[in-house]
């Protein structure tokens, strides 16, 4: 779990360091799967099943959130 | 006897979740390019998350492992169109931009 914490840094590492808007897109779609993985286990550690609600709650956003980026970048976006 | 053998899968698959997403993470902040990224981020942090969601079968709590099993099918749907998302809109906007 404290791994998890150190990948979710290195995660905002990334997402600092990203280049372009795209890089961007590809560093919160990555911090929000790490954000899924913290949650999972930190439900087997306390042993309480709700965490996981939150953690499929988590992965639907980001698919939508990312994939409503990516439509709207790719027709011409804002920074562009 | 069964306790035993689920501990065991469930501490390898959690060792394999977290190494496959230490490499992930490496190499989305290693890579220069967005595509080498995707790279990256699609392979590697895709099953090692779903290695990580499957070593619920170490806790032996049935909700547990009905939200995992939704949440590794969820991510096995979604991960690759998310990053074929990405991938085409960085297409279309290099394609415009020559």
């Amino acid at each position: 779990m404290i791994w998890v914490t150190l990948l979710l840094v290195a995660g905002g590492l990334a997402l600092v360091r990203a280049r372009d808007v795209f890089q961007r897109v590809v560093a919160l779609d990555l911090l929000a799967v790490v954000v899924v993985a913290l949650l999972a286990l930190w439900s087997y550690y306390r042993d309480v099943p709700y965490y996981f609600d939150a953690a499929v709650a988590m992965a639907l956003l980001s698919f939508v959130a990312t994939v409503a980026a990516a439509r709207y970048l790719g027709s011409g976006g804002p920074f562009g | 006897m069964i306790s035993v053998v689920l501990d065991v899968v469930g501490a390898v698959l959690l060792l394999i979740g977290l190494i496959l997403m230490t490499i992930g993470v490496w190499g989305v902040l290693r890579q220069p390019d967005t595509y080498l990224q995707l790279h990256a981020q699609g392979l590697a942090i895709g099953p090692g998350v779903m290695a990580v969601l499957a070593s619920s079968v170490a806790t032996e709590n049935a909700t547990i492992i009905t939200f995992a099993v939704l949440a590794i099918a969820f991510v096995a749907l979604t991960a690759p169109v998310s990053g074929h998302a990405i991938a085409r809109a960085a297409h279309r906007r290099a394609a415009r931009r020559r």
